[in-house]
C-alpha cells in the first residue's frame, strides 16, 4: 500500500466515524434538550401545557422548520461532516460558527470540500463552541459583579451592534475578491429591502433569496473563465 | 419560593451544568480527533493550530454579545436556563422570539418575571427546545448521505489526494464550483444583512423617507473600514499574524464606534 493509499484509508475511517460519533452525540444532546423542560417541570411541579405548546408550535414551528432546513442545506457543505454535527449542537451559526469556520478556512487556505476544509472546520468550530461556552461560564459565575458593567446603557449600542460590527468586516474580506457578484448582489438586496421594509422583520428568510442570486452570479463568472479555459488550451 | 427564585437555584444550574459540560466534552472530542486524523494524514500542525488560536480569538467577542444575551433573558426565565441555551444549539435572536410567542400562547401577556408561573415556564423551555432542533434533527438522519452526494460531485473532492495536489496551479483552475459557491453564499448573507441596513435608513420609517436608523449601517461601514486597515497592514508588512486578529479587532472598532455614534445620534 503505498503512503498516499494510507492516508486515504485513515481519512476514509476518520470520515466514517465521525459520522457514528456524530450521530450518537446528536441524539444524546436531542434528547437531553427534549427531556430538560420536562425534568424542571418535576422539580418546579408544574409540567408543560401540551395545548400551549402546540398552538405555540403550529404558529412559529413552522416557521424555523423551514430556516432550519434551509440552513442545514446551505451550511453543511460549508463545514464537513464533523464541523456540521457540532455547529448543529452548539448553534449560533449566522452569528459566529459559519464566520468563524469561513475565518479559519481563507487563512489557512483551505478549499471546500478537500479534507483539510473538513479538518479546519471541526477545529475552528469546536474551538468557538469552547470560547463560548467558557465565557458564557464564567459571565454567570460572575453575573452579579459583571451586570451592571454589561448591561450599563453606555454600552448596549455596543452590544446591540454585534452582527452589524462582523457582517461590515467580513463584508469587506470577501467583496475585495468578487466585486461584481458583491455590487449586484447588493444592490437587488438594497432594492428589496428599500421597496418592502416588512422584510426587514424576515431578514433571516431573505438570505435565500440574496444567496442564490449570488451563487447564480459566481456560476456564470465560473462558467466565463471555463469557457477561456479551454479555448487557451486548445490554442 | 417564588418562581425566579426557583429558576435560579442550584438544581437548575445542575440541569443545565450538565448538559453543558456534556456538550463541552463533545466538543473537546471532536477537536482531539479532528487534530489527530489531520495530523495523520498529514496536514502541518503550525496550519492546525494557527486555526485553533484564530478561532479562538474570533469567538471571544461574539460569545460577550451573547453572555448578553443571557443577562437579557435571565430577568423573565432566571439565569440558568437562557445560559444553556445560549450555551447549546440556541442562538439569541431566535431565543427570544420563541419565548415570546410561547410565553404568550401560555397565557401570558408577553415574557415578563412578573407573570412567569411554573407551567408557563416549563412550557416556554420546552417550545425553545423543540422549535429549534431542525438542523440537528436532519443532521441526526441525512448528514451522511448529503456529504456523500456532495462529495461524489467532484472528481477528487473529499480525498486525500486533491488536498495534497492543492499547490498545482493548473490543478486548482480547472477544480470544481464548490468553492467559488461557499464564498458566494457568504457574500449573499452578507449582502442580504447590508442591504436590510440601507433599506431600514432609507424606508424603515416610510418609504424613502430617510429617517430610519442609521447606525447599523455605520457600524458595518465602521468594522470595514477597520478590516481594510488590518488587511493593508497583512499585505503591506507580510504580517500573516493579522489574520488572527483582524476580525475580533474589527469588530471591537465597530462596536466602539457604536458607543460613539449613538451618543452623537
Amino acid at each position: 500500500m503505498s503512503e498516499m493509499e494510507k492516508k486515504q484509508a485513515i481519512y476514509d475511517r476518520y470520515i466514517q466515524s465521525t459520522h457514528t460519533i456524530g450521530r450518537i452525540c446528536t441524539l444524546i444532546t436531542l434528547i437531553l434538550l427534549l427531556a430538560a423542560p420536562f425534568v424542571i417541570g418535576i422539580y418546579l411541579g408544574a409540567m408543560p401545557n401540551m395545548a400551549a405548546f402546540g398552538k405555540a408550535m403550529l404558529a412559529i414551528g413552522l416557521v424555523y422548520l423551514v430556516s432550519g432546513v434551509v440552513e442545514y442545506l446551505i451550511y453543511v457543505p460549508m463545514l464537513g461532516a464533523g464541523g456540521s454535527y457540532l455547529a448543529f449542537i452548539t448553534g449560533n451559526l449566522i452569528n459566529m460558527k459559519i464566520p468563524c469556520a469561513m475565518n479559519a478556512r481563507d487563512i489557512v487556505d483551505a478549499k471546500s470540500g478537500t479534507p483539510e476544509n473538513e479538518i479546519i472546520s471541526t477545529l475552528s468550530i469546536a474551538t468557538s463552541s469552547l470560547v463560548t461556552i467558557l465565557v458564557l461560564a464564567l459571565g454567570v459565575m460572575l453575573m452579579i459583579p459583571l451586570q451592571p458593567v454589561l448591561q450599563s446603557p453606555a454600552l448596549q449600542p455596543a452590544f446591540e451592534n454585534v452582527v452589524p460590527a462582523l457582517f461590515g468586516a467580513m463584508a469587506c474580506k470577501y467583496y475585495r475578491g468578487s466585486i461584481k457578484i458583491a455590487a449586484i448582489t447588493l444592490l437587488v438586496m438594497t432594492l428589496l429591502f428599500t421597496l418592502v421594509p416588512s422584510l426587514t422583520g424576515s431578514t433571516s428568510f431573505m438570505i435565500i433569496p440574496s444567496g442564490a442570486i449570488a451563487i447564480g452570479l459566481a456560476l456564470l463568472e465560473h462558467q466565463k473563465e471555463q469557457k477561456k479555459q479551454s479555448l487557451e488550451v486548445k490554442r | 419560593m417564588n418562581v425566579l427564585t426557583k429558576l435560579n437555584s442550584p438544581v437548575m444550574y445542575l440541569i443545565c451544568g450538565i448538559i453543558v459540560l456534556f456538550v463541552a466534552l463533545v466538543c473537546v472530542f471532536f477537536a482531539v480527533r479532528a487534530y489527530r486524523a489531520g495530523k495523520a494524514i498529514g496536514m502541518d500542525t503550525a496550519r492546525m493550530k494557527r486555526t485553533i488560536v484564530a478561532s479562538a480569538t474570533f469567538a471571544v467577542i461574539p460569545s460577550v454579545g451573547i453572555l448578553l444575551g443571557v443577562i437579557a433573558l435571565s430577568g423573565s426565565l432566571g439565569t440558568p436556563w437562557p445560559w444553556l441555551r445560549l450555551s447549546v444549539i440556541g442562538a439569541l435572536h431566535y431565543e427570544t422570539q420563541v419565548a415570546e410567542v410561547a410565553a404568550e400562547a401560555a397565557g401570558l401577556s408577553g415574557l415578563s418575571a412578573s407573570q412567569m408561573t411554573p407551567e408557563a415556564f416549563s412550557t416556554i423551555a420546552l417550545l425553545m427546545s423543540a422549535c429549534i432542533m431542525w438542523g440537528m434533527v436532519l443532521a441526526l438522519f441525512h448528514c451522511k448521505a448529503y456529504t456523500r452526494k456532495l462529495s461524489g460531485g467532484g472528481t477528487e473532492k473529499g480525498s486525500v489526494r486533491a488536498s495534497e495536489n492543492k499547490p498545482k496551479k493548473k490543478k486548482l483552475n480547472l477544480s470544481g464550483f464548490g468553492d467559488k459557491a461557499m464564498t458566494a453564499m457568504f457574500i449573499g448573507l452578507v449582502s442580504c444583512y447590508i442591504g436590510s441596513y440601507i433599506g431600514t435608513f432609507i424606508s424603515g420609517k416610510g418609504l424613502f423617507h430617510f429617517s430610519g436608523s442609521l447606525l447599523p449601517l455605520l457600524v458595518a461601514l465602521c468594522g470595514a473600514l477597520a478590516m481594510r486597515v488590518f488587511l493593508l497592514i497583512k499585505e503591506k508588512f507580510n504580517a500573516e499574524w493579522v489574520d488572527s486578529f483582524s476580525i475580533a479587532g474589527s469588530m471591537l472598532f465597530a462596536m466602539a464606534a457604536a458607543v460613539l455614534f449613538s451618543g452623537i445620534m
